[in-house]
């Protein structure tokens, strides 16, 4: 098993508002290894967007971590990187230790300026010799498949599918350990997505970036590179599985469903035939009580409405959250 | 290299500004011919019943007046010389000031508006700009709150109450400035320091009242601007990067600039507006008041005049402000694919 | 569903203030001549007189009350106002959305028209035709501002249409085969509704202005009184630099007032509406 990156420790992170609060994410705790891509999925609506900003410590009101811990290893030493303030974060994390890719990536470069100044303003940010920025630019831009001379350009003078690789050759160009991405590929045309993830996982195996998580509910795209799945269902884990057991066998109701609402080619997927989870994702200001998919879940007990379920693991490399599969469903 | 996509597009605006400018000085043409009543027709029939006491100089203006303005021959006609005159730099003869040309008559007092108008406009700009700015930057503070209500009611007081406020504190009630005229009565002038001085005193509350009106405008906009790109997607990229947020500012400023420079443009119109009417509180020896006399006096011929001089400055001036916005943004000097 | 459109802007503090500030100005408009039944026009020998018990506001340069003045003055020039805000927002309102539903050359006329009184120095232009007309009423003067505030109030109506009527609904419409008029009517017209409504405030604002602007050049309204013409009398009769503050002060006072208000209704609106202002 490879290292540990980052820990998340019970995380509640809630978007307090004038009188209530929307608990967008609710106790979640996991790991994420060093060299492992991490899908995270689940229905608009469940967290996920929120627990992206948890990740990269974006948390700018009314969004307010409530409880608990993230740990990231900064230099080979676990740093409470949930303590910092917004300076620190900013100092520290974005863009050495973390980056993200940005959702419309479209329009995310300085738009007036050629990139190559934008890559000498980022290396004034951060301290760095602005000549050797360039170079290492100019190396990543060769990388991504784009040609040096461009960085010479304005962002307008590129095509679309090329500026979203040079906002990924610009986003790593500080070898971040980890890259998050969040919906990356939802603006781009179907060839464009291919490539894109080609020069995601091409960054990950030269060593650029260590681990990337890969928020979508598009799972015909996620299932293309991640190791690993986290799904989530309002505001919470319902299940963590290796890529491979998840299609194999899914084990929560939720994650069923949700595999099943997609034309997959895996055989093995496609023969349980296409079914949609029927109703939408709970508010997260008044959860349902006990597991929050009760109300939806075709297997519903009479636990399931009592108690919450927790997250165990039940097979290697399998946690779910399910009384389905806890000796305590009697 | 790439100065192909400039030059498209102001030859664009070249040519949209001079259509634009042609449409308008034929409204300047057509108006006093098409409303109801004629009245260019009247004033000619009723000139040796304005004035008794030199019924030969009248009838000799009767006689040129009608000359100049043809009513006779058909429209077609009488507007075909009008633009070639016009070309010429001949814009007849004023009625008022007879038998003085109205070319004569309103080129002396041009640099005086542009002296008063240029500065004041451009420090206006730059002021309520940098004002807006600052409160984009403190946004949400009591800097940012008090620019924004200051500006907000600022920017409704019109220039010349401005002006007639200034003048009756500072110049009557405290008697600091002079409170009228651009330069002393009987000084003529000249280059001498003594001048400057008096000119400069003259200048003052004419300045100061069209740029603190001005400014509220440009620091409301301003601040909108700049809080919306400091919200886009490049700042929010560039702030995940680690990118300090004063750099992250300044971009949203230059790219906040762009739209303002435009804006600038449109509203030449207004301020000109404006400032005509400022010279006339202040007795200002301008086109504004020069205008204000043509008017009063009905002098037709003056008040085309002044009118097809003053688009064409506005159209020139926006014409500058354009060759000056596409040399600031890239988008338009190398031509955006969209 | 009115109603609760409304509610969020009686929560927003600004907006009070400046729609009190407001009506206080239209009922002084409305009713004051009512209340205060002094002449405005009847000349006296108390001329030039400060404020006192008699002249709240002071007498001008025949005697006249200024004070009645400034009640008919605000009156007249808010009835201007109005006015020059229905003919811009009829015209731009028509402009914008005859161009976004025909389309083609329709759109491609309209729009150039639009930009070419857009880019004319309007002011100038309502100074010259006002020169040429020997006599002006209220609403002349109107009109005359209101040909010109519109344009880029046509553009912003065409951009917001064409946007609506890429959704589903108009297409359903359009496939049912109504006619234009009825899409505009029923579909399309809600849609701009708070975004006129927002842009008639600003519309006033402007005729205000524009009235004040073209009196003191001695274009104004030929008969009866405005905020702008009594600034007019006051800059002919020197009273700025004579020191008869009482004359010159309230018809400035309340051009300001009205039009700041108008302007705090405007924004305001603006921010509670349009949420990307509302910002973070």
């Amino acid at each position: 098993m490879n290292e540990v990156l980052m820990r998340i420790e019970n995380a509640k992170a809630y978007y307090k508002l004038e009188k209530v609060s929307v608990r967008a994410v609710d106790g979640v705790s996991f790991e994420i290894f060093e060299d492992e891509v991490i899908g995270v999925v689940g229905e608009s609506g469940c967290g996920k967007t929120t627990l992206s900003n948890l990740i990269s410590m974006n948390i700018l009101k009314p969004l307010t971590l409530v409880e608990g811990k993230v740990f990231m290893k900064i230099d080979g030493k676990f740093e409470e990187i949930s303590s910092m303030s917004r300076e620190e974060v900013k100092k520290k994390l974005w863009g050495k230790e973390i980056t993200i890719v940005p959702q419309s990536a479209m329009n995310a470069l300085m738009p007036t300026i050629r990139m190559a100044k934008y890559v000498e303003h980022l290396a004034q940010s951060h301290e760095l010799n602005g000549k050797e920025l360039l170079q290492k630019a100019e190396k990543r831009f060769e990388e991504v498949g784009l040609n040096p001379l461009w960085l010479k350009r304005y962002p307008f003078e590129l095509s679309g599918g090329m500026r979203q690789r040079a906002v990924i050759a610009i986003a790593t160009i500080l070898n971040p350990k980890l890259l998050i991405a969040d919906e990356p590929t939802s603006a781009l045309d179907v060839v464009n997505q291919k490539v894109f993830l080609k020069v995601l996982m091409q960054l990950k195996r030269m060593g650029v970036v260590r681990s990337i998580i890969f928020i979508t509910h598009d799972i015909a795209t996620v299932r293309q590179i991640a190791d690993r799945i986290i799904v989530m269902y309002a505001g919470k884990i319902v299940e963590i599985s290796t890529m491979e057991k998840i299609l194999q066998r899914p084990l929560h109701p939720y994650t069923k469903g949700l595999f099943n609402s997609v034309l997959t080619p895996e055989p093995e997927v496609r023969r349980r035939g296409i079914s949609v989870i029927p109703g939408t994702p709970p508010n997260l200001i008044n959860p349902p009580s006990g597991c929050r998919f009760h109300p939806r879940c075709p297997h519903v007990m009479e636990v399931c409405k009592e108690r919450e379920p927790e997250l165990r693991e039940v097979e290697e490399g399998s946690k779910v959250a399910c009384f389905l599969y806890s000796e305590e469903r009697t | 290299m790439a100065s192909k996509p400039l030059f498209k597009f102001l030859l664009r605006r070249f040519i949209f500004l001079l259509v634009t400018y042609i449409v308008a000085t034929t409204i300047v043409f057509i108006l006093p011919r098409a409303i109801p009543g004629n009245p260019l027709a009247q004033l000619l029939s009723n000139l040796s019943r304005l004035a008794q006491a030199n019924p030969e100089a009248i009838r000799a203006a009767e006689r040129t007046l009608m000359a100049e303005f043809g009513i006779d021959k058909p429209l077609l006609v009488q507007y075909v010389t009008f633009v070639f005159k016009a070309l010429r730099g001949d814009l007849g003869t004023s009625i008022s000031f007879y038998p003085r040309k109205v070319i004569d008559l309103v080129v002396p007092v041009i640099p005086w508006t542009l002296v008063l108008l240029l500065p004041a406009t451009l420090v206006a700009w730059i002021l309520g700009n940098t004002l807006g700015a600052m409160a984009a930057y403190r946004r949400n503070t009591w800097i940012d709150k008090g620019v924004l209500t200051t500006s907000l009611i600022v920017s409704q007081i019109p220039y010349y109450w401005l002006g007639m406020i200034f003048i009756f504190f500072f110049g009557v009630r405290l008697g600091w400035l002079p409170t009228q005229g651009a330069y002393s009565l009987g000084t003529i002038p000249n280059l001498s320091w003594g001048f400057f001085l008096d000119a400069l005193k003259h200048y003052v509350m004419p300045f100061a009242s069209i740029v603190i009106s001005a400014m509220g405008g440009w620091a409301i906009g301003m601040r909108v601007m700049v809080v919306y790109e400091l919200g886009s997607d490049y700042s929010l990229f560039s702030e995940y990067l680690g990118m300090k947020d004063k750099r992250i500012f300044k971009y949203a400023f230059r790219n906040s600039l762009l739209p303002q420079i435009t804006g600038l443009a449109l509203s030449l119109g207004g301020i000109l507006g404006g400032a005509l009417i400022t010279e006339i509180v202040f007795n200002y020896p301008g086109t504004g008041f020069l205008l204000f006399k043509a008017l009063t006096t009905l002098d037709y011929p003056m008040i085309q005049g002044i009118f097809v001089i003053l688009i064409a400055s506005i159209y020139l001036a926006n014409f500058i402000v354009d060759f000056l916005y596409a040399l600031i943004d890239p988008r338009i000097r190398l031509g955006q694919e969209e | 569903m009115f109603a609760t459109m409304i509610r969020p802007l009686f929560k927003n503090k600004k907006f009070i203030v400046g729609i009190s500030i407001f009506l206080f100005f239209l009922m002084l408009g409305i009713l004051g001549p009512v209340l205060y039944r002094v002449s405005p026009t009847k000349m006296t020998w108390d001329y030039e007189q400060p404020p006192s018990a008699k002249y709240p506001l002071g007498t001008d340069t025949y005697g006249r009350d200024v004070l009645a003045q400034l009640l008919h003055g605000i009156r007249s020039s808010l009835y201007i106002g109005f006015l020059a805000a229905i003919i811009s927002l009829s015209i731009g309102t028509v402009v914008g959305s005859l161009a976004a539903v025909k389309r083609g050359i329709v759109d491609d006329t309209l729009m150039a028209i639009t930009n070419i009184v857009l880019t004319t120095p309007s002011i100038l232009i309502a100074i010259l035709i006002a020169s040429y007309l020997r006599i002006r009423s209220m609403e002349v003067v109107a009109v005359i501002l209101g040909l010109f505030q519109w344009p880029w109030f046509a553009r912003a109506i065409r951009a917001q249409l064409m946007s609506v009527m890429s959704r589903e609904y108009v297409y359903l419409s359009i496939m049912a085969g109504y006619s234009d008029m009825r899409l505009v009517i029923e579909d399309l017209l809600p849609t701009i509704a708070t975004y006129a409504f927002m842009s008639f405030v600003l519309f006033i604002n402007g005729g205000i202005m524009g009235e004040a602007g073209l009196s003191l050049i001695g274009l104004g309204p030929t008969r009866g009184i405005s905020l702008g013409l009594m600034l007019q009398w006051a800059v002919l009769m020197e009273a700025v630099r004579r020191g008869l503050w009482w004359w010159f002060v309230p018809p400035g006072v309340a051009i300001v007032a009205l039009t700041a208000s108008l302007m705090v209704i405007s924004t305001t609106m603006d921010e509670v509406f349009n949420p990307r202002l509302r910002e973070e």
